[in-house]
């Protein structure tokens, strides 16, 4: 493998990788702005300059000259030369801030070039804190400014569209923003407008910055220039936590990190997959969080009257005594964890009932090849592999109209909203309700009704539409005391530079609620159904073991990123 | 001592060759009259005028580039990769001429349209390209007419396009209008204007030759460099050789402007003194007054002082040991007069207004330059602001992704240089100057 | 000159302008599109030909309003957006509209140092309008601009991106506002090789009424 020489230091590459992106890798931290390795590189912020060397080569003999020590001599290039635009070649030498004074003086004054049309916007920038243009200053940039004209003023505070705000004066240029609109989104919705200082990123006129992957550029821009105008001055970087979760709001289960403030989820940003999502994150996917804050149960209740959790699970067995199976309707759902869909389905085969089926919540033409989907549920996939297909709606409604159905279990659905039925239609029927919001228009038909933890309260596995099967992690908090949950909350909610600091837990906003893979063996107790699991990873261990589909899907192999099935039907 | 001596020879008796008096030049019948496309039919149909035998000819002359650079035009010529028929190859000519003090390929294009026509056709030959692309300045609308014009003429007549003068070698030329912006002549910038982008520069390597226009292999040339194409064919390399200064050889178009009495385009052999120039073929100094600067290439090229030029020859090795730079020999004649400070200031504010504003250190520092310059010019300076000057150009030259920056910094580096005193003199001796926004700590 | 560092302040275009063109005129002709598909068949893509479908719209319109910009992309087929980076890059594209003359008067190195500013000061004395500004009358528009790639004729001015005038001095630009206010935009001007004058006693162009040779330029009496 060739070798390349970073700051006196030797190591070895492969492939053809970018200067920059080597340096990186390797932990050799060159600041730099307009370079993003899914992007053309067009090497305009001129940041990342390092001095570069090659071996020189004897024009006669097409071999290095050597020196006394039989090294190879280096001819170093005139110029500095941007990382962002060289590929690493065999016997490079390169050197940086860390080795060259040239280097480090050529870093401090792009900076100082930087910043004298900068706004001191900090005190009241959203970037403060995650912003790589305060971060490289400090590190790398001038102690005070010898700038002693009028700034340059441009447009603040414009709704480029509905969900990104542009701050002209902030903008570096680096144009970001607008290659991800021409090389990645397509959109060709936002181009550098006039010429010189006065550039700056803008819409057209009469086109308004309104793609449905908009506010990817708010995570590109390497400044406050472009920022969310849904999370504008909602919280500082620094109180809020991070979690590395999945995203739920269609069924390509993009990765994204939860942001959490005061027990409640703030923001939504992408987390990198390149097997899924790589950078990048649908607005849909940020914008739908609300949900997991507003509208919460206040704990189970039994026909409408608040009950203690016990109390709860022994109506639910009760319902369940003594009824004939196949009068019992299980409805598993697309939006539950495999392992909450999986011991529903067991419950269901120990009462002697058919295989659970779930509602399909598809939005034809919603889709796109992208990161959007018709389906709007995060598991579909998940549960066909467990053996619970769609319901046909219309004979599973015209057996409740016809009452046939004794006891309608629905796992964190809502069927009335979904038109299988109407609260009317139920009133025959014995209804048990897991659900997640007090908006659920079954719920006025429930017996009992279970809150259930939400995909940012628990641990669990989806299944996006791809086949690959990705963990949930907790974000935020429940009510009651869960050594399982506790434990993955304590493990993952890290600050913005990742380290574990458990200053966001407070007694806020917690929901009262119960993951299934607590309510269900509880309830299956009461049946003398025995669900003997430690947790979901157990349940996921077993799984993975006895369900071809499954195969490989150990919370281990899962990790970050997740672990592609094989395809359903296909045996290993 | 030699370095007194002209380099041009017996310039006086020069027959013009880019240039040569005769009336109605441009029409297509009185250049066919005149040798015209003579060249071009000798490299198409003689035998021994192969693609490579044309660019060694013009590496033979020692022809340079007259667009500014001065780099060896067969030496680019070469760097074209091996032909592949996949892969479509383009000629730009630069016909851009933005740069402040030049006005010469003008001239050539209105007086000797068809000379630039045969010299892209000829290089085009030499690197097997079928398209040539001349990109002229969209304020030059008048001359783009006459070209026009007379390529359409010379499409009829069978010299351009299809199978030219019915050899194999077809060849398509298309004349660009810019838009005004002067940094469309840098000829990276150039080709992004004509993919129809925003003309942003790009980062070399990949070399034009190598990723071009389109990402093919591309060669740009300027105007004048490729008109001297066909004299180079009908006349010989070593004849061209011979001519003006024997590192930087041929004719060239000097165009001289400013306080003298006879300003305007000459065509002479390199290697001019400059005091030959200004003292004979340009007239002399206006109204008698004393030389005080010059400007010997455009004014991205180093101020000379007066008492600098003695014995200084218009080619790039004298004016380089001189402290400056052959350019494009657009040269600005200053006389005692002249206020070298709001001088300075008037070309730190074109730069500015002309900085395309991709990368940091220009599109920052143009600004930063014409504020302070503009500050001392206005009496509101004060010393130190003459190193802050010098500073900001080391922070912004050989840091850009083009040379812009250099051609923005290089005036007011050599400027407070070789003008200090004129400088000094204009700062305020007061320790808070008045008219800042801001006062320093 | 230069106001821009005096003012630094970059205006946001309208995002939501009125359509200045109407829609019953916001077309090209059959032969005007024969012309743009012309020039787009000259290059490898379509968008080489934006600079030129540009031009022919600013000559047909007048200028360039966002929704010709627009139809100029979409007659080209390419995004509206790339028309847009490309039209706001360039000087000579007036993204408003300019009087019936833009006179853009050279201040710039030669024509600085030969009269450029006294002729730019004069014209706006004239006019009644600062540099930048338009006339009450919509007559004129006065513009400062950069190198004009004239500079033995210096100072000198062109008309509305058109035709070049040479040698200024305040006589002839008295005669040329009253001439263009007459609706007499200059013929070309072939301005004489001194080489020609030596040789051939003359312009060399027999197909040129109007020639100019070179002159001493005049004394400039401001610089800025």
């Amino acid at each position: 493998m060739p070798n390349i020489t970073v700051d006196n230091e030797t190591f070895e590459f492969d492939g053809q990788p970018r200067l920059l992106q080597l340096c990186l890798e390797t932990g050799v931290d060159l600041p730099h702005f307009c370079y993003h390795p899914s992007m053309s590189a067009p090497a305009n912020c001129r940041q990342c300059l390092v001095e570069v060397g090659m071996p020189q080569i004897n024009r006669d003999t097409g071999k290095p000259n050597l020196d006394e020590s039989g090294q190879p001599v280096i001819q170093f290039m005139p110029k500095l030369q941007t990382s962002c635009s060289l590929d690493a070649a065999a016997g490079m030498v390169v050197r940086t801030h860390k080795s060259s004074e040239l280097v480090k003086r050529a870093q401090k004054d792009n900076l100082e070039f930087l910043l004298i049309n900068h706004p001191l916007d900090c005190p009241i920038c959203d970037q403060a804190g995650h912003c790589p243009l305060q971060n490289q200053t400090y590190k790398h940039g001038p102690e005070g400014s010898r700038f002693e004209f009028r700034k340059v003023g441009k447009p603040k505070q414009i709704d480029l569209g509905p969900n990104v705000v542009l701050d002209g004066e902030r903008c570096i240029n680096c144009t970001r923003c607008v290659r991800f609109t021409s090389e990645i989104s397509k959109s060709h919705q936002l181009t550098i407008i006039e010429r010189g200082v006065r550039n700056y990123p803008m819409t057209p006129p009469g086109i308004e910055f309104d793609e449905p992957y908009s506010m990817n550029v708010i995570d590109i821009c390497p400044v406050g220039a472009l920022t969310s105008k849904d999370s504008r001055f909602r919280a500082r970087i620094w109180e809020m936590s991070k979690t590395a979760s999945i995203s739920t709001v269609n069924a390509r289960g993009a990765n994204c990190f939860y942001w959490v403030k005061d027990n409640k989820i703030v923001e939504v940003t992408p987390r990198t997959n390149m097997d899924v999502n790589e950078y990048w994150l649908a607005d849909e996917d940020r914008l739908d969080y609300r949900k997991f804050n507003d509208n919460r149960p206040l704990g189970p209740t039994i026909s409408g009257a608040d009950v203690a959790w016990d109390s709860a699970y022994k109506a639910v067995s009760d319902c369940l005594k003594g009824v004939d199976g196949t009068r019992i309707q299980f409805l598993g759902s697309a939006f539950a964890t495999v392992e909450d869909n999986y011991l529903l389905s067991k419950l269901a085969s120990a009462v002697g009932s058919a295989a659970p089926t779930y509602l399909a919540h598809n939005e034809v033409g919603h889709g796109d090849t992208w990161l959007r989907t018709d389906d709007r549920t995060p598991n579909t996939n998940g549960c066909e592999r467990l053996g619970i297909h769609a319901a046909d709606v219309a004979a599973l409604k015209s057996r409740i109209q016809s009452g046939e159905v004794d006891v309608l279990y629905v796992l964190e659905d809502d069927p009335v909203a979904a038109g299988l039925c109407s609260v009317a239609d139920l009133s025959g029927v014995k209804v048990v309700l897991h659900y997640y919001n007090s908006t659920n228009q079954t719920l006025p038909a429930a017996d009992v009704a279970i809150p259930a933890a939400m995909a940012v309260e628990t641990v669990g596995t989806l299944v996006n539409d791809q086949g690959h099967a990705q963990r949930l992690r907790p974000a935020k908090s429940i009510a009651g005391v869960n050594r399982t949950l506790s434990m993955e909350i304590g493990k993952c909610r890290a600050d913005r530079h990742g380290t574990p600091f458990d200053k966001w837990y407070d007694e806020s906003n917690l929901v009262n609620c119960q993951p299934g893979w607590v309510s269900i063996p509880r309830i299956a107790a009461g049946l003398n159904v025995e669900m003997n699991y430690k947790g979901p990873r157990n349940i996921m261990a077993e799984l993975s073991s006895a369900n071809d589909g499954f195969s490989g899907a150990t919370y281990e192999a899962m990790g970050e990123h997740g672990v592609r099935l094989s395809e359903m039907g296909v045996t290993a | 001592m030699e370095a007194k001596k002209t380099k041009a020879g017996d310039w006086r008796s020069y027959q013009r060759v880019l240039l040569p008096p005769v009336k109605d030049l441009h029409k297509l019948d009185v250049y066919e009259n005149n040798e015209g496309y003579k060249a071009l039919r000798e490299v198409l149909t003689t035998a021994k005028w192969d693609p490579t035998s044309v660019t060694n000819e013009v590496k033979k002359s020692g022809l340079k580039g007259r667009g500014g650079a001065g780099f060896p035009t067969g030496l680019k010529w070469s760097f074209m990769p091996p032909v592949d028929p996949n892969i479509p190859r383009f000629l730009c000519c630069n016909g851009d001429e933005s740069e402040p003090g030049t006005f010469k390929d003008r001239q050539l294009m209105e007086y000797n349209p068809h000379l630039v026509f045969e010299g892209m056709l000829i290089a085009s030959y030499a690197m097997s390209i079928k398209t040539g692309y001349l990109y002229i300045r969209g304020e030059f609308a008048d001359w783009i007419t006459l070209m026009e014009e007379e390529l359409e003429k010379a499409y009829a007549k069978g010299y351009v396009g299809k199978n030219i003068m019915g050899s194999d070698f077809s060849c398509d030329i298309v004349i660009h209008k810019g838009a005004g912006a002067y940094i469309c002549g840098e000829e990276s910038s150039l080709m992004s204007s004509l993919e129809g982008q925003r003309a942003y520069p790009r980062v070399k390597p990949p070399f034009p030759a190598q990723k071009g226009v389109w990402g093919y292999p591309t060669t740009i040339n300027n105007v004048e460099t490729l008109a001297c194409a066909p004299l180079i064919i009908n006349k010989g390399g070593e004849w061209f050789s011979k001519i003006g200064a024997p590192s930087h050889p041929g004719p060239v178009l000097y165009g001289i402007s400013g306080h003298v009495n006879r300003p305007g385009v000459f065509e002479y052999p390199t290697g001019m003194l400059i005091t030959d120039l200004i003292d004979e073929v340009a007239g002399g100094m206006r109204g008698g007054k004393k030389l005080k600067a010059l400007i010997p290439g455009g004014s991205s090229t180093p101020i000379l002082r007066a008492d600098m030029i003695e014995g200084v020859t218009m080619d790039a090795d004298s004016l380089r040991d001189a402290g400056s730079m052959m350019g494009t020999s657009g040269m600005l004649i200053m006389d005692e007069d002249v206020d070298i400070v709001s001088w300075l200031r008037r070309i730190t504010h074109f730069y500015h207004h002309e900085t395309c504003g991709q990368c940091t250190p220009c599109r920052e520092g143009t600004g930063w330059l014409e504020n302070i310059v503009t500050r001392l010019d206005e009496g509101n300076g004060q010393l130190r602001d003459l190193d802050i000057l010098l500073d900001l150009c080391t922070q912004m030259e050989g840091r850009t992704v083009c040379a812009l920056a250099d051609a923005a910094a290089w005036p007011v580096r050599y400027t407070i240089d070789r003008f200090r005193s004129e400088f000094e003199a204009k700062c305020s001796t007061d320790s808070v100057p008045g008219g800042g926004v801001l006062e320093t700590a | 000159m230069g106001d821009f560092i005096k003012h630094p302040f970059v205006d946001m275009p309208d995002r939501n302008p009125e359509q200045v063109i109407p829609n019953d005129s916001l077309m090209f002709t059959s032969e005007e599109k024969t012309q743009i598909q012309t020039w787009i068949s000259r290059y490898p893509t379509a968008d080489g030909a934006v600079m030129r479908g540009l031009w022919l719209a600013q000559e047909k319109f007048g200028f360039l309003p966002p929704e010709v910009i627009k139809l100029v992309a979409e007659e080209i087929g390419i995004p509206y957006a790339n028309a847009y980076g490309v039209a706001t890059f360039y000087t000579q594209y007036f993204k408003e509209k300019k009087g019936k003359h833009v006179l853009d008067i050279c201040t710039c190195f030669s024509c600085q140092l030969c009269g450029g500013y006294d002729m730019l000061h004069y014209v706006e004395e004239k006019l009644g309008v600062h540099s930048g500004e338009t006339t009450e009358d919509g007559m004129f528009t006065i513009q400062e601009a950069e190198c004009l790639g004239a500079c033995g004729s210096a100072p000198m001015l062109q008309i509305t991106n058109g035709v070049f005038v040479h040698n200024l001095n305040k006589d002839k630009i008295d005669a040329l506002l009253d001439a263009l206010r007459e609706g007499n935009v200059p013929a070309f001007t072939s301005v004489t090789l001194p080489q020609d004058e030596d040789d051939l006693g003359g312009n060399r162009r027999t197909d040129v009424t109007s020639v100019e040779s070179y002159i001493v330029p005049p004394v400039s009496e401001t610089l800025s």
